[in-house]
């Protein structure tokens, strides 16, 4: 039964996780400016650091407009879908030995389960928003995620032949000797490549190309709505980084400094290597993304994986 | 089962605390909002062309053809988590059979590459005569 | 509220939801229904001390083969139409008979099942089933069973393609505004 602490644990990590972020936009906004040698965002408290609250209360007060052509219900519920199921997936994030919702015991599970849900996201906006940009930029999002989807589980499979468990902190305990990036570094890449693909990062924001389809799937949704499909793009570069974090980069462990300071450090550098990658690279065609995938990525990840455990039987690490 | 429980109660209790945030932050702006009307309020946005005929049409959606790659591929990736998990239990005898399972897939996947099953631009060029 | 009230209430999603998939008239309402009563059977496994089943079950199902329904659905290009269409099809003549006599079945079952004690003691023992358990029996005894699994995967991969590729001298778009 749900106890008084569980209550108030979960509640703070609601709390914590979206406000976290709403941050990371102005966080990234900053970053871009010092990465393109401009100010950003720096009128609105310290730095800018407001920017954010200043954002949200804007949207708060606009016209929650739902189109008279679309397709009501599965308007409003899209971008619902989106936003809670990558904030499901936190769930089973380990950010320190007792700073987690659930360990489960198919926590690696869970995360690539909701991690598919997020697909009906897209595809429903663009399907609902009855707008010919939109559903193309739908199509665009959902082959692009659900094949990005099959390589991220693959490249994953290595981690859990070393570690023998799909429960989140046995992977992290599992890595005291040694960090999974280094046996697991073709699975650390491709897995990461893959992050950035499904949570539509710029350089692979295709569905969302502004030069080619307006916004894509969100070409019909504004004020809050749109901001929920903003607050999941974010979140999932947020839960990308953890991910990778827990998974490849030994999660809470180092030494010194507390747990929770390790993780979040870690997290933060990899969140400005996604800002950096978006500054520094542009964007591919959309065939050569699902080319790139199904060609190279999709048999090197098998080869990953082969090769992992040939090495676990016979050779020793 | 006790455990499952364990584990399963703060998932349901989280899902239940994101879905009231989202849900009330939703309504909150729906409450808030004001109410505007004007001469092209609730056309549909494509870059200011007015539209032509609506989004509901047929199109030729070469992305089916991912989906059934997806989920065909996605069935591998779980058997081999079946193997994955058990990999000290099932030994070499486990290793040999997904090795073979992952022969055969990968022949399926040579042979959508060869007959160029996995390229999307070369069927949208005008055709060639 | 203990594991049985949990999968109890699961399991009347899972029905509720199954009822919708069919009266609904919108065929995208319908697969969002027949989503919801996936997931709500995937925490009816779960609760049944199957976590690997439930896993799976949320991947496969309601992950991949529903975003396959959605896809075609999409295809098929839902209109007002097709929704008046449909619900021409559901008067209640033509479910009316059908389920009266399936009614009988349910009714049937449930006294077969009355009839066996063992089957209606309060609460029988669940045991856990971990994934780990679920591998080593798959890639052990079962080993022939997941080899014509690949089998039919690549069936399924070949004979999909095959199926569902554009016809090169016809190209589809041809038809796009007929109405």
């Amino acid at each position: 039964m749900p106890t008084l602490d569980l209550v108030l644990m979960i509640a703070a990590m609601v709390a914590i996780l979206v406000p976290t972020a709403a941050m990371l936009v102005w966080f990234e906004r900053r970053l871009l400016g010092f990465f393109q040698q401009r100010y950003g965002p720096n009128r609105v408290g310290y730095f800018g650091i407001l920017q954010s609250l200043a954002d949200l209360i804007k949207i708060l007060f606009k016209h929650d407009w739902i189109p008279p052509f679309a397709d009501r219900p599965v308007f409003v519920l899209a971008p619902l879908i989106g936003a809670l199921a990558v904030l499901m997936s936190f769930a089973v994030v380990p950010m320190s030995p007792n700073l987690m919702v659930s360990d489960s015991n198919i926590g690696l599970l869970f995360f690539l389960a909701m991690t598919s849900m997020a697909v009906y996201s897209v595809v429903l906006a663009g399907w609902a928003s009855n707008n010919k940009y939109a559903l193309l930029g739908g199509m665009r999002a959902a082959a692009q995620t659900i094949s990005y989807e099959v390589f991220m589980g693959v490249s994953l499979l290595g981690v859990v032949i070393l570690s023998g468990s799909f429960k989140l902190s046995d992977i992290v305990l599992a890595q005291q000797n040694m960090w999974y990036v280094i046996p697991q570094f073709l699975g650390f890449v491709i897995f990461m490549i893959a992050g950035i693909a499904e949570s539509h990062r710029l350089p692979f924001d295709l569905p969302e190309a502004e030069t080619e389809l307006t916004a894509g799937f969100h070409t019909e949704y504004s004020g809050i709505k749109f901001a929920l499909f903003f607050l999941g793009e974010y979140l999932g570069m947020m839960l990308i980084s953890m991910m990778i974090t827990t998974v490849f980069l030994g999660g809470w462990l180092g030494p010194w400094l507390p747990p929770i300071v390790w993780f979040l450090l870690k997290t933060l550098s990899l969140i400005c290597f996604f800002v950096l990658l978006r500054a520094a690279l542009p964007r591919p065609r959309f065939d050569q993304l699902l080319e790139l995938g199904w060609k190279w990525i999709l048999p090197l990840a098998l080869l990953n994986l082969v090769a992992t455990a040939f090495v676990k039987l016979w050779g020793d690490f | 089962m006790e455990q499952a429980l364990v584990e399963l109660w703060p998932i349901l209790l989280y899902f239940a605390f994101t879905l009231v945030l989202l849900g009330g932050v939703m309504l909150v702006s729906t409450i808030l909002g004001p109410r505007t009307r004007g001469h092209s309020t609730h056309l549909p946005y494509e870059s200011g062309i007015l539209p032509l005929g609506n989004a509901r049409v047929k199109f030729a959606n070469h992305f089916f053809l991912y989906a059934i790659f997806f989920v065909i591929f996605d069935l591998e990736t779980l058997f081999l988590f079946a193997w994955a998990i058990s990999f000290e239990q099932v030994g070499v005898t486990g290793f040999i059979e997904a090795l073979v399972f992952i022969l055969i897939l990968l022949i399926a996947l040579v042979y959508l590459w060869r007959i160029g099953a996995l390229n999307i631009r070369k069927r949208h060029l005008p055709e060639q005569n | 509220m203990n594991s049985l009230g949990l999968f109890y209430v699961s399991a009347s999603i899972a029905l509720l939801a199954s009822f919708c998939v069919i009266t609904q008239k919108n065929a995208v309402h319908a697969l969002l229904y027949l989503i919801v009563s996936l997931l709500a059977l995937a925490l009816c496994f779960y609760l049944l001390g199957a976590p690997f089943a439930a896993a799976l079950q949320i991947i496969v199902y309601a992950g991949a083969i529903m975003v396959l329904f959605v896809f075609a659905v999409m295809m098929f290009n839902i209109n007002q139409q097709d929704i008046e269409r449909e619900s021409q099809w559901l008067s209640w003549q033509s479910w009316l008979g059908p389920s009266l006599l399936v009614t009988v079945l349910l009714v049937e079952v449930l006294f077969i099942l009355q009839s066996q004690p063992a089957w209606t003691s309060t609460e029988s023992q669940v045991t856990l089933i971990d994934a780990k358990a679920v591998g080593s029996l798959l890639f052990g005894p079962y080993l022939l069973a997941v080899e014509i699994a690949s089998f039919l995967l690549l069936a399924g991969l070949v004979g999909g393609y095959h199926l569902a590729k554009a016809l090169p001298h016809k190209p589809v778009n041809k038809e796009v505004n007929q109405p």
